[in-house]
């Protein structure tokens, strides 16, 4: 017999417990993604196609004007594969951090009823955008395949690690924002915003090491130590800077823990005010 | 085991009615309201309380059906909603022992964009069935919904009767401890109802499952439930035997 159900007024803070149930509701986990994977594209010509499209274009957009007639400077790199690795990376976050902060909104009417663990609905989100990272993956091997550029394949295993911690970036602001989102929907006009100005910031484009003594700054965001360690890994331009990857950590755990803390104590007046 | 499967203690739920322009609160209108009123926190006045629930109080008996009626605005979807942990009680406890659905909307989870097919696997996941329970039931619960012909067209092509029709279906094939449902039984034509009720009706006699639920239709909630509870203004108005609550309500509402 399992233990009875109580519900009251305070939803008590107990992680583990939320795991354990998170992992006992896996399938409802895999059928949100495969519901968004499988919704996206019905009725479009080219489908997934799509998927590569945006971080194509961009790639060489960016490749015409900033490496060609802008000249920026690329680690010795060609610069399309150089921007390229910076999309992909940059791509997954902002995408997986918009679609998070509107995963309870957006999906309103299964909230108000019916009860599963909300962070499912954030966490399948990302799941769904690291397909599309995936995917887009492809693009990646092409262009070095046509510029004959050999990865550097010991680096290649500690992207794991960070596409991990790109993961805590996005679900953990994700998270703070998607339970603001349920109260000021003001988010959804701020984040893309927000979002656009975070790209110049954060070093896609160009290297780090054009902002010099500076660069100390850019380090504050997440986003820097990761796109660096992912050029330094797969393109072996740089050897990996693990004190900014360790900062990068940190600083996403922290703002996860206080994510968390949010999401779980807003999440009592999710459906009262959504 | 004689414990009661779902017991309640005085369960109280307050909602703050604002009264103000809109429902949505921009963080313009919170700055503007503290600019403003910088001090109208101290009076707290400006938000009116409301008590949706007040002290509501009873126990269920595995195997029972319960019905609730009442005038609209009782408070009955409100504790449906509690018991289904979709919204919080402001007081009290509520202490379950088994597995609990809720079907306090007919389609919870469906997606126009998805075909029959895939919506029976969506929506039966987010209801909390298992994938192979689902699998296992497919063909029972098309061949109840009686759309085996559309079964691969996306529903946003179907008619309201066949949409409603597989909603329900997926949702009749759950197999909980305990089944809470907000009036969805007003759904289809009188012959769907009919089965919907017979499928009721079989789980709680066959598989000893507890069904508690809302209704407007008397005969229905004649014909299924033995215990019956009338709600108002947020109170147990009267709880007891079906008839006689029934017959309560009525001239109750003949007296107004």
């Amino acid at each position: 017999m399992e233990n009875p159900i109580i519900i009251k007024p305070k939803n008590s803070l107990n992680i583990i417990k939320d795991l354990k149930e998170i992992w006992r509701y896996k399938e409802l986990l895999y059928f949100f993604t495969w519901r968004d994977l499988k919704v996206r594209y019905k009725q479009t010509a080219i489908g997934v196609l799509w998927v590569i499209f945006q971080p194509f274009t961009t790639m060489v957009v960016f490749s015409v004007f900033f490496g060609g007639l802008a000249k920026m400077p690329s680690d010795g790199v060609p610069y399309p594969i150089f921007v390229y690795v910076g999309l992909l990376f940059w791509q997954f976050f902002s995408d997986s951090l918009s679609n998070v902060s509107q995963s309870l909104v957006g999906n309103k009417a299964i909230i108000t009823k019916v009860y599963f663990p909300r962070l499912i609905l954030p966490i399948s989100t990302i799941i769904t955008k690291f397909i599309d990272f995936a995917i887009a993956t492809i693009i990646l091997i092409g262009l070095m395949a046509y510029y004959h550029y050999l990865p550097n394949l010991i680096g290649i295993l500690i992207l794991p690690l960070l596409l991990l911690i790109t993961f805590l970036a996005a679900i953990s602001i994700g998270l703070i924002l998607a339970s603001l989102n349920v109260k000021y929907r003001d988010v959804g006009y701020v984040l893309p915003f927000f979002i656009q100005i975070l790209l110049f910031v954060t070093p896609v484009i160009y290297p780090t090491s054009i902002a010099g003594k500076y660069s100390k700054f850019l380090a504050l965001n997440p986003m820097t130590g990761i796109i660096d360690a992912a050029r330094a890994a797969i393109l072996g331009t740089t050897s990996i800077n693990w004190t900014s990857l360790i900062i990068s950590s940190v600083v996403c755990l922290i703002i996860l823990v206080i994510g968390i803390i949010y999401f779980k104590k807003t999440e009592q007046y999710f459906t009262d005010l959504v | 085991m004689n414990q009661p499967i779902i017991e309640i203690k005085n369960i109280s739920k307050k909602y703050r009615i604002i009264h103000q322009q809109d429902r949505y609160l921009t963080l313009r209108d919170t700055l503007n309201n503290i600019i403003k009123r910088p001090f109208a926190f101290l009076r707290g006045n400006i938000k009116e309380e409301f008590w949706a629930l007040k002290n509501i109080n009873f126990t269920i008996e595995r195997g029972e059906t319960i019905g609730i009626i009442g005038p609209n605005g009782a408070g009955k979807s409100t504790l449906l909603k509690i018991l289904s942990r979709v919204t919080f009680p402001t007081s009290g406890e509520i202490k379950m022992r088994g597995r609990a659905a809720s079907l306090l909307e007919v389609g919870t989870g469906f997606h126009q964009e998805l075909t029959g097919r895939e919506n029976i696997f969506l929506s039966g996941a987010i209801l909390g069935m298992k994938k192979r329970e689902v699998e296992f039931k497919f063909n029972d619960i098309v061949k109840f919904a009686e759309v085996e012909k559309f079964i691969d067209t996306p529903v946003k092509r179907y008619s309201s009767g066949m949409f409603v029709r597989l909603a329900f279906s997926v949702a009749a094939h759950m197999e909980p401890d305990i089944l809470i449902i907000d009036e969805v039984l007003a759904v289809g034509d009188e012959n769907f109802q009919k089965k919907c009720l017979n499928k009721m009706d079989e789980a709680t006699k066959k598989y000893n499952r507890t069904i508690l639920f809302v209704s407007h239709n008397m005969k229905t909630v004649q014909d299924l439930c033995k215990r019956c509870i009338l709600m108002e203004n947020g109170k147990i108005e009267k709880h007891g035997e079906t008839k006689e609550v029934i017959n309560y309500y009525l001239n109750h509402l003949n007296n107004k």
